[in-house]
Parts: structure tokens; sequence; C-alpha cells
């Protein structure tokens, strides 16, 4: 009787609940809606009726702001910094992380790097800014894709080795030890053994780094100055500068070069969530 | 005997080898530019030469006599203010909401929270500029936001916390799945009603979630940089400029680097102690379960 009382009331109390879900998805969806259907629309139906569906699908906005954004080639230098600079974050993280994790109690020189790791993460970009500037400028680093991933890869590397080490430190020791006794070298012993055992955790740094740094503006914006060489981020912050008014090409043109990371995203969000909820919580 | 202390030396030596590959790339892309930087705030470096003098202390001084650097400051703390509460009250809001069991709804909701997380601040700064310029002036007939000294401020607001409360929203979540469900039901049983459960039983649990979140969007809001200054350049008239964008002028646009440096390090200061003090606030509040 008691149960039964219980379980309606339960099922009442859910009716407010799946309204305000409802009411708090279509908050978040109504902007990404909106950039949709302006996309096909044509100038004189945005300025005729704004929240209407468009009459046509017309794609003359898909293939106009490709021609005129030049976006193919940012959407390219993107991908030329985004990946490679992940895949050293997390190979160079990796074994950062594993190294302070299992000899830091005994090591003095790693127990200190650890710290000094953690400690950067407080500093705002804005302090090394001008002096990454100078620097780049004067090793002729600047609107070089080169001097981005170094760049990118650096700046990146304390978080990622950060995460890593928390990691390890879960990972029982017995495996690699019997390997080492075994005569298999520290090296052979890292990469055979040890990395297969942290997929989860590099593909959490994997996934949160492509997002990252695929919309990274602070670090591209001082560092890539020539239009040929810039990235998405920077490129559409000048294009959109540029064409103000031409609502529906602009839209077409960030819809496509959004396409690789809403994939992207899909396909990694559930190591997105995880590396998120568990690993910014311990900070 | 010799081959064993080989090994031992073989695997003494992997333990820097290990590190080194990290450590060079942060020690040239962290650690030197942050002692160059030091050295660039005592000098009148103008960005572009090569050639700059010493100026001593002079820089540092000169901050302190800046009236220009007043509104960005103030701009500064108005976001931060803003957007440190709309972000914690929104995130937590919908982390509640999603962890009320209803099936798969919460699920799909959740990914759909977290979805204008991909979006650069760039790409938002554009499709909300559309939605006040465009959209506000077809429904309701207003002016954008954007343009209005008074409203910019929560008007940027709102676009940051559009794109960033996905994150926040899943650290609060995580928070909430881990308080042991026997602490709320024994609350239940004592006839603790849903806000007083909520008020001393989620919440105190909730701090450590709190103490992340709270100082990770309050720095960050007093950092803002890239969407405020895409989508009104720090307009108009400068009632949106923030402290980053001020310090990025002093770059580009005044040619004052050696300056801009010097606000970058007090800056830098200020948002290090105020971290650490927001920190440590919600660090007292912890409880040991």
């Amino acid at each position: 009787m008691i149960r039964y009382r219980r379980y309606s009331k339960r099922q009442l109390r859910k009716l407010p609940v799946v309204i305000g879900l409802l009411l708090v998805t279509a908050v978040f969806l109504f902007p990404i809606y909106l950039a949709v259907i302006t996309s096909f629309k044509t100038p004189l139906e945005i300025a005729d009726s704004i929240m209407a569906l468009p009459k046509t699908l017309n794609i003359g906005n898909y293939v106009e702001g490709m021609k005129k954004s030049n976006f193919a080639r940012s959407l390219l230098n993107s991908v030329i910094v985004t990946f490679p600079s992940v895949a050293m974050i997390v190979l160079f993280s990796a074994m950062g992380g594993y190294t302070i994790a299992r000899n830091g109690k005994n090591n003095r020189f790693l127990k200190f790097m650890d710290k000094v790791y953690l400690s950067s993460l407080m500093i705002p970009f804005q302090i090394i800014m001008i002096a990454v500037y100078k620097i780049f400028k004067e090793l002729n680093l600047l609107n070089s894709l080169a001097g981005m991933i170094i760049m990118l890869t650096g700046y990146s590397i304390a978080y990622a080795t950060f995460l890593f080490v928390g990691f390890v430190k879960s990972v029982p020791v017995d495996m690699e030890e019997a390997a080492l006794i075994d005569g298999c070298g520290p090296y052979r012993a890292f990469f055979i053994i040890v990395f297969p055992l942290l997929k989860p955790i590099a593909a959490t740094v994997a996934a949160l780094h492509v997002m990252w740094l695929w919309n990274d503006f602070n670090i591209a914006v001082i560092l890539l100055q020539k239009d040929e060489i810039r990235t998405l981020t920077v490129k559409q912050y000048y294009f959109f500068g540029e064409h103000v008014s031409d609502y529906g090409m602009a839209f077409a043109a960030s819809i496509i070069c959004m396409i690789p990371v809403l994939i992207f995203f899909v396909a990694m969000q559930r190591y997105l969530v995880e590396g998120i909820s568990s690993g910014a919580v311990k900070t | 005997m010799k081959r064993n202390r080989k090994m031992i030396n073989g695997k003494k030596t992997s333990q820097y080898v290990f590190l080194l590959p990290g450590l060079l790339m942060f020690s040239f892309s962290v650690l030197i530019p942050l002692f160059n930087g030091i050295h660039i705030a005592f000098t009148d470096w103008n960005g572009i030469t090569t050639d700059y003098n010493y100026v001593g202390f002079k820089n540092f001084i000169s901050v302190f006599r800046d009236q220009r650097l007043i509104d960005p400051m103030i701009n500064s703390i108005k976001f931060a203010v803003l957007g440190t509460i709309g972000n914690n009250v929104i995130a937590l809001g919908t982390a509640l909401l999603v962890n009320q069991k209803t099936g798969k709804l919460s699920n799909i909701v959740r990914v759909i929270f977290f979805m204008p997380v991909c979006f650069s601040s760039i790409l938002t700064a554009f499709i909300w500029n559309f939605i006040y310029k465009e959209v506000f002036s077809q429904l309701f007939q207003i002016k954008s936001l954007l343009g209005n000294p008074e409203w910019v401020i929560p008007a940027i607001v709102i676009m940051g916390l559009w794109n960033t409360c996905g994150i926040n929203m899943l650290i609060y979540l995580s928070g909430i799945k881990n308080i042991p469900v026997e602490l709320v039901e024994a609350a239940k049983i004592d006839g603790a009603t849903v806000f007083q459960r909520f008020r001393k039983v989620t919440l105190p649990l909730l701090a450590p979630a709190f103490s992340v979140c709270v100082t990770l969007s309050m720095t960050s809001w007093l950092r803002e940089f890239a969407m405020t200054l895409s989508a009104t350049r720090g307009g108009p008239g400068g009632a949106s400029k923030t402290m980053s964008i001020y310090i990025f002028e002093n770059l580009y646009t005044y040619n004052k680097a050696g300056y801009g440096q010097a606000i970058a390090l007090l800056f830098a200061v200020f948002l290090i102690l105020i971290g650490n003090l927001v920190a440590s606030f919600f660090r007292r509040k912890e409880v040991e379960l």
C-alpha cells in the first residue's frame, strides 16, 4: 500500500521535471536551430521573417560561403595544428605522468616538477602573451604552423600530465615490475605494458584537447597574423568582422566547419563526460 | 651483481628521460616566456623593434596612475560577478534537473546541454550577435543589447553562459551522483522537506564541486577575452572592455608592450590571490564523510 502510493507520487513528480528539461533544452538548442535555418535562407527571407523555416533548401549560401571565406584552407590549418599537437600531448604527458606517479616519492626533482606543473595551471595566459609574441618573433616562428604546434603542445602539457599522474597512481605496478625483473627495459615496459593500460585516460585527454585546441583563440590570434596561415577560429574572427550582415553565408560557412567537431564530439562524448567529471573535481 | 647495477642505472636515467620531452615543450612555451615576461615589464619595448631600454619601475608606477585602466577593471569585475553567479546557478540547476531519473531523456538532455561547449567563443559571439541584433529587433522591436552601454555586459554574459555552462554542469552532476543515497534517505525518514534536504545535505556535500566550479568560472570570467573582443571589440565606447582586452591593445594597438606586460603581471598576481582566496573559502566548507 505504502509502496504503491510512493510510486505514484514519484510518477507525478516526474512531470514538472520533464517539462523543465524540455524547456531548458529548447533554450540551449534555440541558437543552434537559428543558425541552421538561417544558413538556408536568402537575405530577403531573413529580413522578412527571422523565425520562419526557409521556403526552399537553398544551398547557395553554402557554395558561396566556401568560395568567399577560404575556410577550406583554414580548416586544413586547424587540422594540421590540432592533431599532431594532441598526439604529442598524449604521448609526452603519459610519459611524464608515468614517471612522476611512479618515482615522485623517491625523486626530489620529479616531485618538484609535479609542483611546478600544478602551479603553472593557475597562471593566466595574459602573463605570457607578450613574451610569447616576442620570443616567437625573434625565432621567426610567428605565422608558422610548426610554431603554433609547439606552443599549443607546451601550453597543454601541464594539465594533461596532471591528469595522467592521477590515473597512473591507480594502475597496479605488478605487471611492469614483473617485466622489469624478467629483463625488459624500462622504455619497452612502458610502451608495451603500461601505455595500453592508460587507454581510458588517454582517450579523455585526447578528447578534451581536440576540443580545446580546435577552438583555441588566444594563442592563435597572437601567433598567426597572416591570412593563409590562420586557423579556423581566428579566420572566423576576421571573416565575421568583414561580413557582418551576410548572415546566411556566414552561418553556412561556419556550419560546414562545425561538422568535423560535432562528429568528433558525438563519437568521443563518453570520454569527455567521464574526463571532466572525474578529472576536474580532484583539482 | 654488475648486471644488476647497470639495470638500476638504466632505470634511474629512464626516470628523467620519460619526463624530458614534455618538460622541454613546457619550458619553451610556458617557463621561458614567464621569466622573459617579467623582464619585459621593466622595459619600454614597443612590440615592434628589436631594441629597447630598461626603465626600472616606471611601468608599474604608471599602472597606478592610469585613468584608462579603471573602466576595464570595473568591467572585468562586473563580468566576474554576473558570470560566476549565472554560471553556477544554471549549471547546478541543470545538473539537478538532469539527475532526476527520467530514463533516456536525461541522457539525451545531458548531451544537448553540453553541445554548446563545442562551439568556439568566436562563433558563439557571432550567433548571439545575430540573435540580439536581428531576432530581438524583429520580435520585440528593440535595438541590439550589444550596442547599449548599460546592457552590453549582461548580454555578453548570457552568450558566455550558453557556451560554457555545460562543463560546470558535468562537474556538479558527478558531485551529486557521489552523494550517498543513504544520507538523503535518512533525512527523508527524519521528515526533512525537499528544501531542507537540499540545503542541509546536498549543498554541504557539494562543497568540493563548488570550490572547483566557482574558482574556475570566476577566474575565467575575470580573464574574459575572446568572446567579448569578437562581439563588441570592447565597445560601445569601452563599455565592455576587459582587462585582457586592454592588455592586448597595449601590445597591438598602442605599441606599449612593456607597459602592457606590467599590467599583465599585476593582474596575474591579483588573479592568483583571488583564486586561492575563493578556493580556500569553499575548502573550509567541505565536510568529511
